[in-house]
């Protein structure tokens, strides 16, 4: 009788620690989920000014303006992008525009309106670098993260305020990192630090958010950095005029719009 | 609506007589200054002259918009060393654009004009290329020459029609012996030098000789689909006037359609065209072009993130051909009935691209000749970037599409400053 309780309460014990266990995943899942939609879905929809500037290992900086506009379709889901070029120079009043597709290729657009010419991209490759920055086009539009287990590793504090800290390695291999770790901010659940490793363990990037303004009743990172730690180089984006909930349109993504910026939006 | 019309077309008349910088709303200003230098690497080019470019050029770009329309104007000054007067002023853009109806717009002016999918190949744009530029290392901005047109499109919920009105044939800028030689049939050789300076003879500056092109175009799921029209004439001066001894541009319509679309981690395109050569539509005088139908498949894909490669087949099929081939003089060289083309282009991105490596071939395994650019450009800052590149012509004969150029090898250098 004595082996049959000593069993059951192991099994009950068992049952809890493993229950405990799942809601320490769900909650990473939940937090990791929340902190997706609040940076890449914030509002219905927004635009923005962005400044660009990177900078190499010998401390050359190049800079890059657009303004860019956003749609989210569905929350979490669907969602259409459009850039439009101002400098440098070579580049000015080009156009770019993407419907990301969580569960498929996404379909990319790039007018160069020098040569009149609507290109279609091939967007097999998330991890291209944006406009030669040290983000690539997953850190613009944001890595689903369904894609991703994560797990609760502790909680912290990061520059002084209470964090979560969390960490995804890919369910499939990946080969944007093996494993990473998201540090959200407990108060606003937004990412404001996340480190990549590869598959050697080894650091290899880090972004970082500087700053969060209220806009909005939004919490928005304004100036956002990602760190090449390998290349030691690094790249920082500044958000600037930020209007969230202004009715884009969805034909605003189409090729009308795409050769002809829609002028309410981008002066 | 009546407002809307009234208020368009004032701006339109307010926008021919305002400089741009005193209307209300954004005005912007930017540009370069480029100086390109190029030599020929064949010993035996019968050209005037050695250099195939030695030129600076300073574009002026501006662009105003208000709430009704929209200015952009793109002005080039070229010093040219080799041209007497060495100075030339283009206009290379210069047009309005307004919307009406909330889905009519309206592009009127000088203007570049492009549409097709196809890489380098044309098969249903029918605008102005200046195949010049293209040959001796101008930016691919060149490559089209700017028309003075009417564009008008219509977003129907059906899909957008596109119509492009050219009061004045526009023909495409080809190399006249002047930097560049040629093949010319009646000399029976290619040919450069002031005694060959060449020209096509136009069409007479009538309402009947204007381009027409028309399009139709809409998405099928995440496939772009097109249909396509054009009636004008040949942009190459393809024919021959015997008495005259004068090449000019014969009557030419083109019905067309396209495709594009993702696939395989890349994009595919499909692109046909039946080229109704109106002044030989029995085709039996041989020297005009025969009707023909061109038909194009292309794929394009990464092959990291750095490395983009494409691939494209080509061919064209002469529709009477037996009607050509018999009328065809004793010792005339008769064309295939056949035409087949191969293109490929890689674009390797190095140094957080900053860098930039190309290669382009064309080659024809049915003329057996072959035309390859190839062009490195580095950024050194974010306004000032350095280039260097080669054009290569190659051909068994000296009569065929890429065969007539191939005394024009040549290389440049080139730099930029944007501001």
């Amino acid at each position: 009788m004595n082996f049959m309780r000593t069993l059951s309460i192991t099994a009950v014990l068992l049952l809890i620690g493993t229950a405990g266990l799942f809601a320490q995943d769900n909650q990473a899942l939940d937090l990791m989920k929340q902190a997706h939609l609040n940076l890449y879905y914030a509002g219905d929809d927004g635009v923005a000014e962005v400044k660009m500037t990177i900078v190499n290992s010998k401390g050359k900086e190049r800079q890059r303006e657009f303004a860019m506009l956003r749609l989210d379709l569905e929350d979490g889901g669907r969602q259409n992008y459009y850039t439009y070029f101002r400098k440098p120079s070579d580049v000015s009043r080009l156009t770019f525009m993407v419907h990301k597709m969580p569960d498929a290729s996404d379909n990319r657009w790039l007018y160069i309106p020098s040569v009149d010419l609507v290109k279609r991209i091939s967007a097999d490759d998330k991890n291209s670098s944006f406009v030669g920055s040290d983000f690539t086009y997953e850190d613009v539009s944001g890595r689903h993260w369904s894609e991703d287990n994560h797990k609760l590793l502790r909680e912290d504090t990061y520059n002084d305020r209470p964090v979560y800290v969390i960490e995804s390695i890919p369910k499939e291999s990946y080969k944007g990192f093996a494993r990473k770790v998201t540090f959200i901010d407990k108060e606003y659940v937004l990412p404001v630090r996340e480190e990549y490793y590869d598959k050697k363990d080894e650091l290899v990037r880090i972004f970082t958010v500087e700053k969060i303004e209220t806009i909005d009743d939004i919490q928005t990172p304004t100036l956002r950095k990602i760190e090449n730690v390998q290349k030691n180089q690094y790249t920082t984006v500044e958000f600037t005029n930020i209007d969230y909930n202004v009715n884009i349109k969805e034909d605003v993504f189409t090729e009308r719009f795409l050769k002809n910026p829609p002028r309410e939006f981008i002066k | 609506m009546k407002k809307q019309i009234i208020l368009s077309l004032a701006a339109v008349l307010v926008f021919m007589v305002t400089p741009a910088s005193l209307l209300a709303g954004e005005t912007y200003l930017g540009g370069f200054v480029q100086g390109l230098y190029g030599g020929g690497l064949d010993r035996d080019n019968p050209t005037s002259s050695e250099m195939t470019a030695s030129e600076t050029r300073l574009q002026l770009r501006m662009e105003s918009f208000s709430d009704a329309a929209e200015f952009f104007g793109r002005l080039d000054f070229v010093y040219d060393d080799y041209y007497n007067p060495n100075t030339e002023l283009e206009l290379r853009e210069g047009f309005v654009k307004f919307r009406m109806f909330q889905n009519l717009d309206f592009k009127i002016g000088r203007q570049i004009i492009n549409w097709g999918t196809a890489d380098l190949i044309f098969i249903n744009d029918m605008f102005a290329k200046d195949y010049r530029s293209f040959f001796n290392g101008r930016d691919d901005q060149y490559l089209k020459a700017p028309q003075n047109a009417l564009r008008v499109a219509w977003y129907s919920p059906l899909g957008t029609f596109s119509g492009i009105y050219t009061p004045r044939f526009t023909p495409n800028r080809i190399p006249t012996g002047e930097r560049l030689s040629y093949f010319n049939p009646l000399a029976g050789q290619i040919v450069g030098g002031e005694p060959f300076y060449f020209e096509g003879r136009m069409p007479e500056a009538k309402f009947k000789n204007s381009e027409i092109a028309a399009r139709f175009s809409r998405y099928v799921g995440s496939a772009d689909i097109a249909l396509y029209f054009y009636h004008g004439f040949y942009k190459n001066p393809t024919a021959l006037d015997m008495v005259d001894s004068m090449a000019y541009y014969p009557r030419l319509n083109v019905y067309g359609a396209s495709m594009r679309l993702p696939l395989l981690g890349g994009i595919v395109w499909l692109e046909s065209g039946y080229y109704d050569s109106r002044d030989d539509s029995d085709g039996d005088n041989p020297l005009i072009p025969n009707s023909t139908v061109s038909s194009l498949v292309g794929f394009e894909r990464q092959l990291n993130s750095n490395l983009t490669a494409n691939l494209q087949y080509q061919n064209k099929y002469m529709l009477d051909h037996d009607v050509y081939a018999d009328h065809l003089p004793p010792q005339a060289v008769e064309m295939d009935e056949m035409y087949h083309l191969v293109t490929s282009r890689l674009t390797q991105l190095l140094w957080m691209e900053t860098v930039t490596v190309s290669a382009f071939g064309f080659y024809s395994p049915s003329e057996e000749d072959f035309y390859g650019r190839f062009s490195v450009s580095y950024k050194y800052t974010d306004a000032l970037t350095l280039s260097a590149g080669a054009n290569i012509f190659d051909g068994k004969e000296e009569y065929t599409d890429f065969g007539r150029f191939q005394k024009n090898d040549n290389v440049y250098l080139k730099v930029t400053y944007g501001y």
